[in-house]
């Protein structure tokens, strides 16, 4: 049989339960619901040992079975879960992780590799043995879920056991096809427990075997409300990312062609009875392959708790994380991108925003801090706010250090707004850091985080409330199959402006005025800086200005003022890259729906 | 000495398999019965170390002749050959007196297995 068909499903599908079995460990480690964690964490390293043996990746296999029996050590309670132990559980995890990225990037080496050589890190607690005098002893089984004959199995081991002596009784007494795969023995007295367990484990079809004091709490009750939560399963087909993204490619085309042949077709009425059909149908066709390329933002957002954690640890500090909006969908591509961003700027927080809990008793605050990372919807986009209640941005710090670095700055600490300071932190080789840290590393400013997000589409905006805490806020387009776009002209030639960052379209009539030298326009009530196009482009050609588009971006709003607005189109943006020599104003090259070549204009570059 | 044993099986195919298994394993794989009845006969002629029986044959399924052969030799060691979905059979034929079983289709290792927890 050949197993290398199998790999990329065992990639993935150990991927999803190394994030359960990192979220178990960390679940353990904040002490809530134990129970519930440690299985979660061992029916995790089980599922990939069972697989892993079936790849015959012994290492992994290895590797699974040492945190399996640890985990069995702590849901038996033999063994404490203090941080020590979770220390050492999750650097078994990592671990672990490596060797399945090892293994499948050489499944030969790994299969044919002796059981290699497990780091073994001391025991901090050895954990004491129960024996007879412990009094009355029960042992809980797990019989594999996998197995297809559970009950009969189980019936076996309890005749076997009941023949010999060994148990008083067993939980169920009597099995059938109901059998969840759960049985508790009573141990006879004066039993061998050691040898006892050894035999429970090494039984056919047994997952686990723990031998624990009788009446310790039942895993059951613990692990019963979690699977009801869970609620109904979706049926879900694993689909090959490369055949999703040209299936999506070929609808995001067949969209721009169905704009031409609407355009063709407006001067033809019977075609336009069929356009208008498949209007329809190309815009079904495209949210259900959208839909099929959204995944959960949680994707991503699940290993943060683990990043927090470990930068928390290495500074000393308390923080209490929280993730909201996991369920929020975005199109897998921007969701693979978004991580490091990420990362970056919790590390930030964790490292600057955050005061350790001295630093916070001595702000009047309590000396646990408060981490959140949200996402939600907002129109065509998906807002992300990573907020923290740490002392927000110092503007005299950040000025001075600009100032030393030779970043330009326009404004004092007492009048600088949050766009400058972000302007000032994104700047390339900033850091605020006085000390040089293990966590954020050094000299890395925000430009990292800048770049990416503009990359994709978006935009990030700062909220520093001084001795408060401060919020990063990023915003994305939900997809980069397709984007929304408006269509203008300037100068005789045609752009198109993503509306992720246009609020609205206005008409220039009369309503420039000029202030301190720069031309402003007036929007209700209130007065927009005018950047006018022509300018930026260069172009001579003849037209006059009539119209602008307001672009957002963070809290500057400006008016972009062009000849024409054409319309709103739906653009196809192959690539993000801009074409060398290219005014940097440009974030890629689309078609109309007219077939004609357009640059798609970046509003961030020139608000 | 070689354990000796007698596989009930209706189908041919099946009790080649697994006479090449048991034979290949160092087992005298020393008669074959093609129903239940049979089972019981050679029992009673050969008295093997080992009976693998399958669960559904004509004739006498491997139910009752388990609990056949349990009535004359208590003792005997049956190990239960079961399709996927028979759960309620098999768990039967452990309440006639069978020591172990193994579900088809056949793994050779899971075989031996059962075999050496039933002669253990």
């Amino acid at each position: 049989m050949d197993l290398n068909r199998y790999l990329e499903l065992y990639l993935s599908e150990s991927h999803d339960h190394m994030r359960a079995l990192m979220q178990g460990l960390l679940a353990l480690e904040s002490g809530q619901e134990v129970r519930g964690a440690v299985e979660e964490a061992f029916r995790a390293a089980h599922t990939i040992k069972g697989m892993s043996a079936t790849m015959g990746f012994q290492r992994v296999t290895d590797i699974c079975h040492h945190l399996e029996d640890r985990l069995d050590d702590v849901r038996a309670g033999r063994l404490q879960a203090s941080r020590e132990v979770v220390d050492e559980l999750l650097a078994r995890a990592d671990e672990l992780e490596r060797a399945i990225q090892e293994s499948v990037q050489d499944p030969q080496g790994a299969s044919n590799e002796l059981a290699g050589p497990v780091t073994v890190v001391p025991d901090p607690a050895q954990p004491r043995k129960l024996t007879s005098a412990d009094g009355p002893l029960v042992a809980r089984v797990h019989f594999d879920p996998e197995s297809a004959m559970k009950a009969a199995r189980a019936l076996l081991l309890v005749r076997s056991l009941a023949q010999r002596k060994l148990i008083r009784g067993a939980e169920p007494a009597e099995f059938g096809e109901d059998f969840d795969g759960r049985l508790l023995l009573h141990l006879a007295p004066e039993v061998e427990v050691d040898a006892l367990e050894q035999e429970l484990k090494r039984s056919p079809d047994v997952a686990s075997a723990t031998v624990e004091k009788e009446g310790a709490a039942a895993p059951e009750t613990a692990a019963a409300p979690e699977l009801q939560k869970r609620g109904p399963v979706a049926r879900v087909v694993r689909v090959d990312q490369a055949k999703l993204n040209h299936l999506s490619g070929g609808i995001g085309e067949l969209t721009v062609l169905q704009g031409r042949l609407g355009n063709l077709a407006a001067e033809s009425g019977p075609i336009s009875v069929i356009v208008t059909r498949l209007n329809v149908l190309v815009a079904e066709l495209q949210s259900s392959v959208l839909a099929m390329q959204m995944v959960p933002v949680g994707d991503v957002f699940d290993r943060f708790p683990r990043v927090v954690r470990d930068a928390a640890r290495a500074l000393g500090k308390e923080i209490e994380f929280t993730i909201e909006g996991r369920e929020i969908e975005m199109d897998r591509a921007i969701v693979d991108e978004i991580g490091d961003p990420l990362v970056h700027l919790i590390r930030n927080a964790v490292d600057h925003g955050l005061e350790g809990p001295l630093g916070r008793i001595e702000a009047d605050k309590p000396p646990r801090g408060q981490l959140v990372l949200r996402a939600m919807r907002e129109r065509n986009s998906v807002r992300i706010e990573l907020e923290d209640d740490g002392r927000g941005v110092s503007a005299e710090k950040v000025i001075a250090k600009a100032r030393r670095a030779g970043v330009p700055v326009h404004s004092t600490p007492d009048q600088i707004t949050n766009d400058e300071l972000l302007r000032i932190l994104s700047h390339p080789g900033f850091s605020t850091a006085e000390q040089i840290t293990e966590v954020s590393g050094r000299g890395v400013g925000l430009d990292a985080v800048t770049n990416r997000v503009r990359a994709l589409g978006g935009a990030i905006a700062l909220e520093s409330r001084p001795g408060q805490g401060s919020t990063f806020t990023i915003r994305l387009p939900i997809t980069l199959a397709v984007a929304q776009a408006l269509h203008v002209r300037v100068g005789g030639e045609d752009y198109a402006i993503p509306l992720t960052h246009v609020s609205e379209a206005m008409i220039l009539d009369g309503n420039v005025s000029r202030q301190r030298g720069r031309e402003i326009v007036a929007l209700r009530g209130d007065e927009l800086p005018l950047v006018r196009l022509r300018a930026v482009l260069g172009s001579h050609a003849p037209g006059i200005e009539q119209a602008a588009v307001v672009a957002e971006v963070g809290e500057r709003r400006s008016a972009l003022a062009v000849d024409e607005l054409i319309g709103r189109e739906q653009i196809l943006v192959k690539d993000f890259d801009g074409a060398v020599g290219t005014l940097p104003i440009f974030s890629g090259v689309t078609l109309l729906a007219d077939g004609r070549p357009a640059l798609v204009l970046d509003p961030l570059s020139v608000v | 000495m070689l354990k000796t044993v007698l596989v009930c099986d209706d189908a041919v195919f099946m009790r080649t398999m697994l006479a090449d298994i048991l034979t290949q394993a160092g087992f005298a794989v020393i008669g074959q019965a093609k129903t239940g009845t049979e089972a019981v006969e050679k029992y009673r002629e050969l008295r093997p170390d080992l009976v693998t029986m399958d669960i559904v044959m004509p004739d006498m399924g491997g139910i009752e002749a388990v609990k056949l052969i349990m009535q004359e030799y208590p003792d005997a060691k049956i190990l239960m050959c079961s399709a996927m979905g028979q759960q309620s059979l098999v768990i039967e034929a452990i309440q006639a007196g069978a020591r172990d079983f193994v579900v088809k289709p056949f793994q050779p290792s899971r075989v031996l297995e059962a075999v050496q927890r039933v002669l253990g």
